[in-house]
């Protein structure tokens, strides 16, 4: 069959192109690929939900509960058929699937670009592949939240809201920017139609637009090369080809990771919608977004509530907590690869610790992040008593400068010790192989 | 030799070809923009989304008890959250919870503990006040404070504001008090009195368009 299909379609030259491509052996080089498995676990869970999900926010009769004639019980459809995929066979978990393996897509993303940035992966040529890498973290986390608001239980609804306002906040225009992106004044009536359609078409496909561009470029510049390459045969490609070599590597990794996601799913509930029930004007206690978002959270929950006009705009302290401030951080991701000013062409990954500079950098900003997501837990931290409501707003403001100083003066000082420890070793291996010449 | 010297076009083609491409991609482009109006319907302005108005009846906004007026006995120190209800062009109750903006807060403080800032003359005995239950924040429904009794809390990013001193913002991001809305008692109901004394969200920072928006009521009334 392969004679017949190449005569007529000449895959063989697909082969040599593709099919043959080295992949480094390296654990690190495959928190990519489980990122890539999790978004196709995602197409296909989500395509099971699309065909028992009921995407409008009309009033029905609960049919679990229907009240009365005169007082009928009425909740929205896409929170009534949430419910009613939790009570069909599977259709609980298949949420939780889809849910956990969301959650696992853009922390596998997250520590891919981490594995990145700190070997120099993302210096000439490979910019591009950076750049493209970022938007995919950004569509992810949006397909992600669009998701959250798709059973439009109270969660979903307050969630929404929020994000309703933040949209709305820029200034100029904000209102016309929320109302177009959500379908009226909120909660339009069509603002779950709206939702969906971003949710299942819109994103998935810039989602998959991008993955392909990402993994074409990937293809034609080539991984950086692990160290261990370089000992073995120096500017070389070194690894096993995706056939037939690494395809089974990829497999047993797929089938172990999706194991661990039903694992995870058969016994962590996630969006529980019974729980929370229909949209109410009974606000939830201590909403939290999902966890990559939790730093955004943070920020706003610290940011003192400015507001002033700037030539007729209204610049309020959600528009710098939820917009400005994010973007700052996102434009200084994107401008990694800017700061590398070398012409040569990146050929071998480096060890992180002789780039003390930019591996502080990294887990500054990493700290940043960390203690803005610590942020986010400011009620709690208030209601047990760590911090009170006078002072919680300074301490976590000196933390935010604080923390992220003395974390890179910390990688400072490890990198100069590890380097101190690295050159004793070689001292002593020269002074032993100079005793065996004797 | 040649009598003729060849002439350079005013244009190449190549630039003739690059500029007339610009143009239809310009032009098509820009027609397509056209399209995201659609994505923005318009807004009617019905009964269930007009703001509390003069006569409305404040009915409680908790599920099991929903559309049922509120005495003054039903009123503590506790947050109670209500709704306008008004009539619709056909004279039917009408619930005023097409705007989920509409939602209320209701407190009642023994005599002589609401002061200024709160207006007293919108109150009824300077005992019940009643403010927009939407934080002028992000919009998120605020509730009673968890650690100080007398206090609200919005449990979206912790602002908190103040409900016996107009409330005014203690604590956290909101940029403005609770809008006020002025009541008065009606024998055993509670009757909303005019419109918010400042706009409510999320007009809280754009009085004009809530002037607009009374105005359209207005219009829409009469
Ligand atoms: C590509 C990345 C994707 C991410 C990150 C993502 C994420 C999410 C999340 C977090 C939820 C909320 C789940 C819950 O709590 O119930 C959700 C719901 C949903 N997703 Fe996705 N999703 C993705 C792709 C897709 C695709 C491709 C489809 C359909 C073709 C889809 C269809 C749905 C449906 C129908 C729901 C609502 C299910 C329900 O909660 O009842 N998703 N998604
Ligand atoms: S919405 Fe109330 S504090 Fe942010």
């Amino acid at each position: 069959m392969n004679q017949w299909l190449d005569d007529r379609l000449h895959i063989s030259r697909l082969n040599d192109k593709f099919l043959r491509k080295a992949f480094p052996v390296h654990h690190s080089f495959f928190l990519g690929e489980i990122t890539l498995f999790s978004l196709i676990i995602l197409i296909l869970t989500g395509i099971l939900l699309a065909l028992s999900y009921e995407p409008s926010n009309s009033m029905v009769v609960n049919s679990f509960d229907p009240g009365t004639a005169d007082a009928p019980n009425l909740v929205p459809a896409a929170y009534h058929s949430a419910l009613k995929i939790n009570a069909a066979p599977f259709g609980d978990m298949l949420r939780r699937i889809h849910h956990w393996t969301a959650n696992i897509m853009v922390a596998a993303a997250v520590i891919h670009m981490m594995r990145v940035y700190f070997t120099g992966a993302f210096k000439k040529p490979r910019e591009i592949n950076w750049w493209i890498g970022m938007l995919l973290l950004i569509f992810s986390a949006l397909t992600a939240v669009t998701g959250y608001v798709l059973p439009y239980d109270n969660y979903a609804y307050n969630t929404l809201k929020v994000i309703y306002s933040i949209a709305a906040s820029i200034p100029w225009v904000g209102e016309w920017v929320a109302q177009a992106a959500f379908a009226g004044k909120f909660p339009g009536d069509g603002v779950i139609p709206r939702v969906y359609g971003y949710h299942i078409m819109l994103l998935p496909g810039i989602l998959l637009a991008l993955t392909g561009a990402h993994m074409l470029l990937m293809i034609k510049q080539k991984h950086t090369q692990p160290q261990y390459a370089k000992r073995v045969a120096y500017k070389k490609i070194v690894g096993v080809p995706l056939m037939t070599q690494q395809t089974p590597i990829m497999l047993m990794l797929t089938l172990l990771f999706a194991g661990i996601i039903v694992l995870f799913s058969a016994f962590i509930p996630v969006h529980p919608v019974e729980y929370f029930g229909p949209p109410s004007t009974t606000p939830i206690d201590n909403i939290k977004p999902d966890w990559y978002l939790l730093w955004v959270f943070g920020v706003l929950a610290i940011i003192p509530g400015i507001e002033f006009d700037f030539l007729g705009g209204n610049i309020n302290s959600e528009f710098i907590g939820a917009i400005l401030l994010p973007t700052l951080a996102i434009g200084a991701m994107f401008a990694v690869p800017m700061l590398d000013r070398s012409r040569e062409n990146l050929y071998y990954a480096e060890n992180p610790t002789n780039h003390p500079v930019r591996l502080g950098i990294g887990v500054a900003f990493m700290m940043l992040l960390a203690v803005w997501s610590v942020a986010g837990y400011k009620p709690e931290l208030i209601s047990s008593g760590i911090l009170s409501t006078e002072n919680a707003n300074t301490v976590l403001w000196i933390a935010t400068f604080l923390i992220p100083a003395l974390s890179y003066f910390f990688v400072q000082a490890v990198v100069r010790g590890i380097r101190s420890l690295r050159e004793a070793d070689e001292r002593d291996r020269t002074t032993h192989a100079a005793h065996a010449d004797d | 030799m040649t009598r003729y010297k060849r002439q350079d076009p005013e244009i190449t083609r190549r630039k003739f070809i690059n500029v007339a491409m610009g143009t239809t991609a310009a032009v098509g482009g820009v027609s397509l923009l056209s399209a995201l109006g659609s994505a923005n319907p318009v807004f009617r302005l019905t009964a269930d989304k007009m703001p509390p108005l003069e006569g409305d009846i404040l009915v409680h906004a908790e599920e099991s008890k929903e559309g049922r007026p509120i005495a003054l006995a039903d009123l503590s120190d506790q947050l109670v959250r209500a709704w306008p209800m008004g009539k619709d062009e056909n004279g039917a109750d009408v619930i005023r919870k097409g705007d989920p903006n509409n939602i209320l807060a209701l407190y009642r403080f023994p005599a002589g503990e609401i002061v200024a800032p709160t207006n007293l003359e919108a109150t009824v005995d300077g005992q019940v006040v009643a403010y927009s239950d939407v934080c002028t924040h992000a919009g998120c429904s605020v509730s009673d404070s968890d650690i100080n009794a007398g206090e609200m809390r919005c449990p979206c990013h912790s602002g908190q504001f103040a409900p016996k001193r107009g409330a005014v913002v203690i604590g956290g991001p909101p940029p403005k008090p609770l809008a006020q809305l002025p009541i008065r008692q009606d024998g055993e109901r509670l009757v909303v009195a005019g419109f918010f004394l400042t706009p409510p969200y999320p007009y809280h920072n754009n009085e004009a368009e809530w002037d607009n928006l009374k105005q359209e009521v207005e219009e829409a009334l009469a």
